[in-house]
């Protein structure tokens, strides 16, 4: 490896040529078949009991994502105008090609049964448009009348109408989003128009994540050139540094479209993670060679060059693989994009450390060494300043441990309120219109969070049983007792209704029908007045199986939990009649899919953990090496955790990834040190002297490191949109624990435990 | 078979004008018009199918009968099981202005009820027919075109396509492969609002009883939903007088 390096020394331009030619290779591949998986199902692993079944179920009872356009007229709805635009926006929904035109519900499409004297009477609300003061009224008290539309909808104040178009999974495009945006744009006035429901949800963070990371990563990179800039002292050095970054990049997307693999949203973490771990390698490999020229400024470069790469190799080599390792991990995910995440990070990390070892040199040698400018009493100061700091560290190294002795138990009872959340909607700022709007449908209406919960008997006509669905029904009360549950609905609210239609209206037969036979023939009687149609999404022909939607205001991951919670008590209940519970929809796909994917985090944390231990303990051949070379990982990762759950920062996909990043650096700042420690130890059999010397070197660059990724991603602090910012704080945060654990903690577990001293070196401890 | 008078006036006059060339109203007039007996009693067997090729069958025994201006229709079902006995009974009118009375025997409640419905649009019984597809549209509703004669399988047909005279009506338009002679539809397709294909018509199998055909057998396939309906009749008998007293609620309630 050394030789290696050393010879392509000597052949700098054609190092660098071949790097070029590389990076136009990928440059291509990239721009020609990079492609963006947008689809989120296409995250899920397929085989999943947990999707397998709910796939199954929306293919059964046509369970579809709703897009919701509410249309607000304060003066009420009850007015030409108003009914106008619901059944215009209707029309025009159901001709668009992504919409089925049965999956349109609106007051103009509904059907309203309605009981009378003599029996029963199924109508549209209205096919034209009433015009007169009569005709608005007799409307008006038609809805009032129904309970199967009011309150779902027609809002309570009668201020507010909804339309509900159900999609597919697969239709959602970009194109569509506009469109159904400015649908609802035209409509505007006197009426207000939100638009809300899942599938824009989805949209309006696919579209604004990305948006703001590709306004916010040009500052990001500009602040830390310039940080760069002022720590390196030299324009050149900046832009190798920087170059390492980018090309790695750019490599690294070249050979994911190579090899066919589409950019997952995750995917693009990867360049953040590029950029944090990234940039270590070009601070460490200059700011050594100043340090060696300010010693020996006599030096040709290309001694000064060799000097380099024969002292700084190594460390780069080893933080470069364990980082790889850690990253290399997550293939025990079982959720794709994750390991592809896991895999091309790996890649691209390696692609630094060679790029960092060959393009750097190559580059010094062409252009020559930066020129070092002394600052007046730098190195005197600086040197002095970092044994200060070592001794003063030894001194009171009590006081290191009771700080973090109490930053690890706080941490640890932090992590104990770490909670996952699957939602989307909590991504958004509290004040945007995303987040306003389904406020002010949930605040009208039932819910714009479904949950399907489907029940499954093995006996033909389970559901006519009237025992089956008064056991249902009861349930249903309880769970639309919760206060976050608006509604729920299923086959026993078709045979409530109609058994009180078929009494007269009269409310005491809002219950249950006592026999099969009758259940049988309300659902025939059903089918010959109503839309036959929709008995299929709550049942299915051999009445084997039921479908139940709870509508939920609130799409976070503890409320939906609540509401499973209830549902799980009847779980007993229902095995007794010999009916089976299962969960499906796309909220509840979230909900385990995010459990999936921390669960993979964790476990790929730990044997990362463990594997970092391994190689360091061979890499350095020392146990002990191992395990201190360990503890700044497990700090910065416990404190990240730990924080999170007191600032209530729920886990979600992209926060889960934070931890990798834990790894990557404080994995780097280990080795450096621990390396040169092990070097400075070897000259000067002096531990404490050793110590402050390593710190000047090391930890010269090491705080370098720290303060340009910090400043970058402080930028994130001020994004647009939340995860961003989350995103910036948690990699900030996590340099910082790394740069503070690894130079404080680290340094006294090294000196406590006489790392690579010979045995008498035991009298060192007498003098502090 | 309704109008059956006003009609016969109808294509007198028709037929005197356009002794050679008929047109696309003559031909569904013709259809329109078939005589189908006086009265009919059969077994229907109605089979639903849905997309996963779940299957539900209903065995009905019904009763028709031709009454002047109006025609009565009572329906028992003899299974499945827990709707036996339940009867449907529907009276419909010549006049256009006047929708169909419907009434519904539910056994276990013991009760007759009036159903009312104002579209003919709605499916018949969870079926891939609607009320107008069973033949309840009056042809002067549409504006019919012929558009070729075919022949298919050796059998001679008039390709008759026919547009709804409203525009909102569910069909943007038809087309029916209607049989020369013996003026009964072999195919037809149905395309929906958009004009997209919606569903197909298929006669399967039909009898002849002198001069009166019945359709025995036909399918109604609707391809946008992949759903479909077939209907049988056994036991067909024509004319054997039922008395007018058999389409009545008392009747409902007592059975067949």
């Amino acid at each position: 490896m050394k030789n290696l390096l050393h010879k392509l020394l000597q052949t700098p331009k054609i190092s660098l040529i071949i790097i070029l030619a590389l990076t136009v290779f990928f440059f291509m591949q990239m721009k020609s078949k990079a492609s963006m998986e947008t689809n989120l199902d296409k995250y899920m692993p397929q085989n999943h009991p947990a999707f397998v079944y709910s796939d199954q179920a929306e293919e059964w009872f046509n369970i579809k994502d709703g897009i919701i356009i509410a249309i607000e007229n304060t003066e009420g709805i009850y007015n030409t105008s108003s009914l106008d635009k619901i059944k215009k926006i209707t029309k025009q929904l159901q001709k668009m090609p992504e919409i089925e035109k049965s999956d349109v519900t609106s007051l103009y499409t509904a059907d309203n049964i309605v009981g009378t004297e003599d029996g029963m009477d199924v109508k549209a609300f209205y096919k034209r448009v009433p015009k007169s003061e009569e005709k608005l009224k007799e409307l008006q008290q038609k809805v009032q009348a129904n309970e199967m539309v009011m309150g779902r909808l027609v809002s309570a104040d009668e201020n507010v109408s909804l339309i509900i178009a159900r999609i597919g999974d697969d239709v959602f495009t970009q194109d569509f989003y506009n469109r159904i945006l400015d649908l609802g744009k035209s409509y505007e006035g006197p009426e207000n128009i939100y638009v809300a429901g899942r599938p824009i949800v989805e949209g309006t963070m696919a579209l604004l994540g990305p948006a703001d990371m590709q306004k916010m990563v040009p500052i990001v990179i500009v602040i830390i050139m310039l940080v760069l800039l002022v720590l390196l002292r030299s324009v050149k050095n900046t832009i190798f540094t920087l170059l390492v970054v980018f090309i790695s990049t750019v490599w690294t997307f070249g050979l994911m479209a190579f090899v066919g693999i589409p950019i997952y949203a995750v995917s693009t973490m990867i360049p953040v993670m590029l950029i944090a771990i990234g940039v270590a390698y070009g601070i460490h490999l200059y700011s050594h060679l100043e340090m060696t020229l300010l010693q020996k400024s006599h030096l040709s470069t290309r001694d000064a060059v060799e000097d380099m790469l024969s002292e700084m190799w190594k460390p780069v080599v080893m933080t470069a693989v364990t980082t790889a390792v850690g990253f290399i991990s997550l293939l025990t995910s079982q959720v794709y994009p994750i390991k592809y995440f896991g895999l091309f990070t790996a890649f691209g990390v390696l692609s630094a450390m060679v790029l960092s070892l060959v393009m750097i040199p190559a580059g010094l040698m062409i252009f020559k060494l930066p020129k070092i400018k002394k600052p007046k009493n730098s190195t005197q100061s600086n040197t002095s300043f970092a044994h200060r700091f070592s001794n003063g560290l030894l001194k009171n190294k009590s006081l290191t441990i009771v700080i973090t002795g109490l930053i690890i138990v706080i941490s640890i009872i932090g992590m104990q309120k770490v909670w996952i959340n699957s939602s989307f909607l909590d991504k958004f700022e509290t004040d945007s219109d995303i987040v306003l709007t389904d406020k002010f449908i949930n605040e009208n209406f039932g819910g714009t969070s479904m949950l399907s919960l489907v029940l499954e008997s093995d006996n033909k006509g389970a559901f006519k049983n009237s025992d089956a669905l008064r056991v249902v029904d009861e349930m249903q009360d309880d769970i639309e007792s919760l206060e976050i549950v608006g509604n729920s609905f299923s086959l026993s609210d078709y045979l409530k209704r109609m058994n009180k239609v078929m009494n007269a209206d009269d409310e005491t037969f809002n219950i249950i029908p006592d026999s099969q036979e009758l259940i049988a023939q309300y659902l025939l009687l059903y089918e010959m007045s109503g839309d036959p149609e929709n008995l299929w999404k709550v049942t299915d022909y051999d009445f084997r199986k039921l479908n139940i939607t709870v509508q939920i205001k609130s799409d976070n991951s503890k409320e939906t939990n609540k509401v499973i919670d209830k549902i799980e008590q009847y779980r007993d209940e229902f095995a007794g009649l010999g009916i089976e519970m299962n969960y499906a929809g796309s909220g509840y796909k979230a909900l385990v899919f995010t459990d999936l994917i921390l669960e993979g985090q964790i476990s790929s944390l730990l044997m990362s953990i463990i594997i970092v231990f391994v190689l360091l303990s061979f890499m350095f051949k020392n146990i002990r090496a191992g395990l201190i070379g360990s503890v700044p990982i497990i700090i910065t990762s416990l404190i990240s955790f730990g924080v999170m759950g007191l600032l209530n920062i729920p886990l979600s996909t992209t926060t889960a990834l934070m931890s990798s990043i834990a790894i990557g650096i404080g994995i780097d700042y280990a080795v450096h040190f621990i390396d040169r420690y092990k070097i400075n130890l070897a000259k000067t059999e002096d531990m404490k002297l050793s110590l402050g010397k390593t710190m000047h070197h090391s930890g010269r660059a090491i705080l370098f490191n720290a303060v340009v990724v910090i400043a970058g991603f402080m930028v994130l602090l001020f994004s647009v949109f939340p995860p961003n910012r989350v995103l910036g704080a948690l990699v900030s945060l996590n340099m910082f624990t790394s740069f503070v654990g690894t130079l404080t903690v680290m340094v006294l577990l090294i000196k406590y435990f006489n790392l690579f001293s010979k045995n008498n070196q035991r009298k060192e401890n007498d003098n502090d | 078979m309704t109008k059956i008078k006003t009609t016969m006036v109808f294509l007198l006059f028709a037929g005197l004008l356009f002794a050679q060339e008929m047109t696309g109203l003559d031909i569904m007039l013709k259809v329109y018009n078939r005589p189908t007996g006086d009265d009919m009693t059969a077994n229907l067997t109605m089979t639903l199918e849905n997309s996963r090729g779940d299957q539900r069958i209903r065995e009905i025994k019904q009763f028709l009968k031709e009454m002047g201006d109006m025609d009565k229709k009572i329906m028992f079902f003899i299974s499945p099981a827990d709707v036996r006995n339940t009867s449907f009974m529907n009276w419909s009118y010549a006049d256009e202005n006047k929708n169909d009375d419907q009434w519904i025997y539910l056994p276990a409640l013991k009760k007759v009820k009036r159903i009312s419905s104002d579209s003919k649009s709605d499916y018949f019984m969870g079926s891939d027919f609607t009320y107008d597809d069973l033949g309840d549209r009056h042809p002067s509703q549409d504006t019919h075109t012929v558009l070729k004669e075919e022949s298919i399988d050796g059998v001679d047909c008039y390709v008759v396509e026919s547009i709804p005279k409203d525009e909102e009506y569910m069909y943007s338009r038809t087309v029916t492969w209607v049989v020369k002679d013996k003026w009964i539809g072999l195919k037809k397709e149905f395309y929906d609002e958009d004009e997209d294909f919606l569903k197909r018509l298929t006669l399967k199998e039909y009898k002849e009883f002198g001069d009166v055909i019945i359709i025995t057998n036909v399918a109604m396939k609707n391809e946008q939903k992949n759903h479909q309906t077939e209907m049988k009749l056994s036991d067909v008998k024509i004319n054997t007088g039922i008395a007018d007293r058999q389409f009545t609620e008392r009747m409902m309630k007592r059975g067949f």
